[in-house]
């Protein structure tokens, strides 16, 4: 019982940290490409961790077998959505962002 | 410690959907609005089970998987409304 929990714990630690990497990627990122790569980060590691340390907690058979079925609906599901939000996104001439020249010139002389 | 863990999560899901529908409003593009849009379904997919899992219930884990299923086919029909919109509009 002991080491369910720990390892629970684990998963949980680990959905926490890139939850809040991706929830700054999405606030931070300039451009709907790269924004989208937080947001599929955010969407399939830290939920997918989540999912795990609910699987190990799961108090009985039914709620783990039904745990389990929702996990593999969500890996077919969510990388799905992120394909159609980045073909759209391609579809309809979204730009692609570049730093500025500025930005470019100081990184040169450093 | 299991039900301190479990609603610890629940959360930090509940900050995570709030920040989610902080960014679809402050967005001004569509794609930005739909990648926002992405990441709350799994969010709040995750609010469910971990509300299921703490309840020790089998019945709110069903209702998690057909919000899944069904928010994943409005996802796709928002997506392909969206779609025949712009490119109708850039025609003209």
């Amino acid at each position: 019982m002991m080491i369910r929990e720990i390892l629970a714990l684990l998963a949980f630690i680990c959905a926490v940290v890139f939850g809040i990497f991706g929830l700054i990627g999405l606030f931070r990122f300039p451009d709907p490409y790269s924004r989208l790569q937080a947001g599929s980060l955010l969407g399939t590691t830290s939920v997918l961790s989540i999912f795990i340390g609910t699987l190990l907690l799961s108090p009985n058979w039914s709620v783990a077998a039904r745990v389990l079925v929702i996990t593999l609906f969500f890996l077919i599901s969510s990388p799905t959505g992120s394909h159609i939000v980045a073909r759209f996104t391609w579809n309809i001439g979204t730009p692609v962002w570049k730093p500025s020249p500025r930005e470019k010139e100081g990184k040169g002389k450093a | 410690m299991r039900e301190i863990m479990l609603d610890t999560m629940q959360w930090f899901t509940i900050i995570c959907i709030v920040l989610c529908i902080v960014r679809i409003f402050t967005t001004s593009t569509a794609s930005g609005k739909l990648v926002a849009l992405n990441v709350l379904s799994g969010v709040v997919l995750a609010f469910l089970v971990l509300r299921g899992v703490r309840e020790g219930r089998a019945l709110y884990l069903d209702v998690a998987l057909v919000y899944d299923i069904f928010g994943f086919l409005g996802f796709l029909g928002v997506a392909r409304f969206l779609k025949d919109k712009i490119e109708g509009g850039s025609e003209q």
